[in-house]
């Protein structure tokens, strides 16, 4: 385990509000408590936004399974670069990931700049399907599986830069530090409870590079602190095109695309998604999809407002020198790409689970008759009081026996007036 | 087979705001039943063209979602006025949008060609009192 999202069942006072919110209605009120379905669960973290009690909470690393590990490996993701102050010495930052225990660090963004020539090339190689959608946001990637099946093909098939980032970074370290790759530990430094789902349930078939995901604002203070000590010498600078990548609109950027779009929040992209399977978006290259507002600057996990972050961010592309010292790997781009190192083959049980179960057809129907009369008796008021989101999900409920007609307040209050009325 | 359920639609001509409803409930409720979701994309496409053609080409018409055990039928109707040539409405291409319509991103001429391409047995019927499809898609 990394960490958790943590509910605290004390704090919860079955609001609803986290239900309402939930995007793939997940979630229920159960005695008045919030339940979480997780095989709906796509990660978006909603929940733990909305919530007004602070009932979701993340549990972070356990510090003696950090210990046993030999050469620890931090990949900071690209939004820390939107969280300091404006001016702050950007370069210190993998410095101060070296004073906080870490043996190594390798900037996501030098990943991020290398998919985005990738992402480029793959538009150009392959005219085939489109729109192609990136799979940068896990929670976007689970949305497809969960309520998009039919767009699994369009997913594009490169692995995102967190997943690039710990491949490159564990190659390194074992030259540098001459080890074995059960002595690494790569600790991923998220913006976002979404990347622990793409660790632990990757999309591909292949185990994650990533050990532990550890949320941003959990050392962010310590980092800081580290950051600010002028002693530090310059290290090392994050990649410029790289670090677009943290807001909305900068992976399309930064690979150089003219014919994309870019939408965050998951209502507007369940409007896309609709779009794109009712076939209007044919003409259109990329899609760029990020559950956070503003992108992954948005993340639960940041510190920073995600629109300021998105200020800091542009003012050090403006700001920084371009040639200061980075990564060799960036000119490695052709031998890597020749390698395949780039790319994602999705998993055909993926494909198994959501598309190719044969279905009988009349049982379906006649359950979706049923569910429709059921949901006839209802008040079709939406209101959320039986602790289902809507009324249709309350009758599916009904029906697959998880909940009954009398948890509908307004029924019952009718009911109660006609057992008045007899009186 | 028999018929398991026909879902069906009125279709109001001109009117945006309504548009595409239909198909989207029809998706929905393909998407409970639990269609493959490589036979649910063509069906979302034709019955999306379908009914967008209503709104923007005709007067007004309904839309039918039959479901059997081994197929998917769209149909349409619409109450005028036709299609005059209905080989070259059927060209890549071949619109006769409207400028206002086009400005909404609609009128690419391609809604009949996919229409097509996208259902595996293929049917229209048209004449000044109006048009009828019939597109099956077998599961
Ligand atoms: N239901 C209809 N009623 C009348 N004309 C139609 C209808 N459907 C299609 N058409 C004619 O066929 C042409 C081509 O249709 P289509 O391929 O869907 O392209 P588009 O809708 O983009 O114009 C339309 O421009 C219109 O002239
Ligand atoms: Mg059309």
């Amino acid at each position: 385990m990394n960490f958790n999202v943590m509910f605290d069942e004390e704090k919860c006072k079955g609001c609803t509000n986290c239900m309402r919110r939930c995007p793939t209605q997940a979630i229920r009120i159960y005695k008045g408590k919030a339940v979480i379905d997780n095989v709906r669960c796509i990660h978006c973290a909603e929940c733990i936004k909305i919530c007004p009690y602070e009932a979701y909470s993340t549990e972070s690393v356990d510090s003696k399974i950090q210990q046993s590990i030999k050469y620890k490996i931090a990949i900071p993701s690209t939004t820390i670069y939107g969280q300091f102050p404006k001016g702050t010495e950007i370069c210190n930052v993998q410095n101060a990931f070296l004073k906080l225990g870490f043996d190594y660090v390798y900037d996501e963004s030098w990943a991020a700049e290398l998919i985005s020539k990738a992402i480029k090339d793959k538009i150009n190689e392959n005219k085939e399907i489109r729109p192609l959608i990136s799979t940068n946001c896990p929670s976007v990637v689970r949305l497809i599986k969960f309520r998009y099946p039919s767009l699994l093909g369009n997913l594009i098939s490169l692995e995102d830069p967190m997943e690039i980032a710990a491949k490159l970074a564990r190659k390194r370290a074992k030259e540098i530090f001459n080890c074995d790759d059960n002595e690494i530990g790569v600790f991923y430094i998220s913006p976002c409870p979404a990347k622990l789902l793409a660790v632990t349930d990757p999309i591909g078939p292949n185990k994650s590079s990533i050990d532990r995901v550890v949320p941003l604002n959990t050392i962010y203070g310590q980092l800081y602190k580290e950051v600010k000590k002028q002693e530090n010498l310059c290290f090392s600078n994050p990649s410029l095109k790289g670090i677009m990548w943290a807001v909305s609109g900068g992976q399309s950027k930064s690979a150089e695309l003219n014919n994309y779009v870019s939408v965050y929040g998951m209502e507007n992209i369940i409007d896309v998604f609709d779009e794109v399977e009712n076939g209007r978006l044919f003409h259109i290259d990329f899609i760029e999809a990020l559950s956070c507002t503003d992108g992954c600057v948005g993340g639960t996990f940041n510190v920073e407002n995600p629109y300021v972050a998105r200020n800091n961010i542009n003012y050090i592309i403006d700001h920084t020198d371009e040639n200061t010292l980075q990564n060799d790997d960036l000119d490695k781009y052709e031998e890597f790409k020749n390698k395949g190192i780039f790319n994602l083959v999705i998993a055909d049980e993926d494909e198994g689970d959501f598309k190719k179960h044969k279905i009988n057809i009349k049982q379906a129907v006649e359950r979706i008759d049923k569910i429709k009369d059921i949901l006839a008796l209802l008040p079709g008021l939406d209101c959320g009081s039986c602790g289902a989101p809507t009324c249709y999900a309350q009758a599916e409920d009904i029906y697959d026996e998880k909940s009954k007609l009398i948890d509908c307040v307004v029924l019952r209050a009718k009911l109660n007036e006609n057992k008045k009325e007899e009186k | 087979m028999d018929l398991l359920k026909r879902l069906s639609y009125h279709v109001l001509s001109n009117n945006f705001i309504k548009a595409g409803k239909g198909s989207s409930d029809i998706k929905s409720n393909l998407k409970s039943i639990g269609i493959d979701s490589d036979i649910l994309r063509k069906i979302a496409i034709v019955c999306y063209e379908a009914e967008m053609n209503i709104v923007i080409h005709s007067l007004g018409g309904n839309l039918h979602c039959d479901i059997y055990e081994e197929k998917i039928v769209i149909l349409t109707e619409d109450i005028g006025p036709g299609i005059p040539d209905i080989e070259l409405a059927m060209t890549e291409g071949f619109s006769t949008a409207p400028d206002s319509v086009r400005e909404l991103g609609f009128g690419a001429g391609m809604g009949l060609p996919n229409m097509k391409r996208y259902s595996d047995i293929f049917e229209i019927n048209s004449s000044i009192k109006g048009t009828n499809i019939k597109m099956t898609i077998l599961l």
